[in-house]
């Protein structure tokens, strides 16, 4: 049997928002975190910290940013402070994959599970393709409890209001 | 002294699904052995065989990291939050390994 495609709406300023910020960490990954209240989206950027962490122990993290990212534990503490204080649950994670194509890595699917369960089983994660500075594709992927995988979730972009 | 550490989701059926839990102890080291003696299993999960925090497990003492205080040696008080929070993490090419 078909399963239907399970739909994550968002809005196209948010959208707007992750593309611009992609565009101006090319050729480095971005990342970020959407909360939201039900009725409206909140992006958070968050500092991807890959590079340092390369720097200081490349043996543990071979990739530097430009094929990996890694949110500043600062950010993640403070977002989901946001989200607890102002009732602003974490819609989805972002991330981009500069000179890569919009798709759900075995990394960013290892990196989204722990213990070998999804960390966040009822967020999103969107990937971002960037070429040139350019945004090429985005797609969506959440955990699946019937497939017990991630799997690609369309998105619907509301229009601007 | 008690402080209260919050359970991220996926270890949470070994918590009888209380997203936060109160334990005893003085330090990050000792709640997580009190943790351990309430919910057999999560110290596995949160340290590795020589005791050390995950690499992909950010443990902070009300808003800070505690890599950037004492590790596991920092000192916790009562009325203290702590929060157990998996890293975000991931990459692009799969031609690589990290």
């Amino acid at each position: 049997m078909m399963k239907q495609t399970k739909v994550l709406e968002l809005q196209s300023e948010t959208l707007d928002q992750i593309y611009t910020h992609a565009m101006v960490e090319f050729p480095d990954e971005c990342c970020g975190i959407i909360l939201s209240d039900g009725a409206r989206e909140f992006v958070r950027e968050c500092r991807n910290i890959q590079n340092e962490r390369h720097a200081e122990d490349p043996d543990t993290y071979p990739r530097d940013a430009r094929t990996a990212y890694l949110i500043d534990p600062n950010d993640l503490i403070r977002v989901h402070k946001e989200a607890e204080t102002q009732n602003r649950p974490i819609k989805a994670f972002y991330h981009s994959h500069p000179n890569h194509d919009a798709y759900f890595s075995e990394k960013d699917k290892a990196d989204a599970m722990a213990w070998d369960e999804p960390v966040y089983p009822g967020a999103a994660y969107i990937v971002v393709s960037v070429y040139d500075r350019e945004v090429k594709t985005v797609k969506a992927f959440a955990w699946s409890e019937a497939n017990t995988d991630f799997v690609e979730v369309h998105i619907y972009a509301k229009p601007h209001v | 002294m008690a402080v209260t550490v919050r359970i991220p989701t996926p270890l949470r059926r070994l918590t009888q699904n209380q997203p936060e839990v109160d334990v005893e102890g003085d330090t990050i080291e000792s709640l997580i052995e009190n943790l351990e003696a309430n919910y057999p299993g999560i110290k596995e999960r949160i340290c590795d065989e020589s005791g050390n925090i995950r690499r992909f497990v950010n443990i902070y003492l009300n808003d800070e990291d505690i890599r950037f205080l004492d590790g596991n040696a920092t000192a916790v008080k009562d009325g203290d939050e702590i929060s157990v929070i998996p890293a975000i993490a991931g990459g692009s090419s799969d031609d690589e390994t990290n």
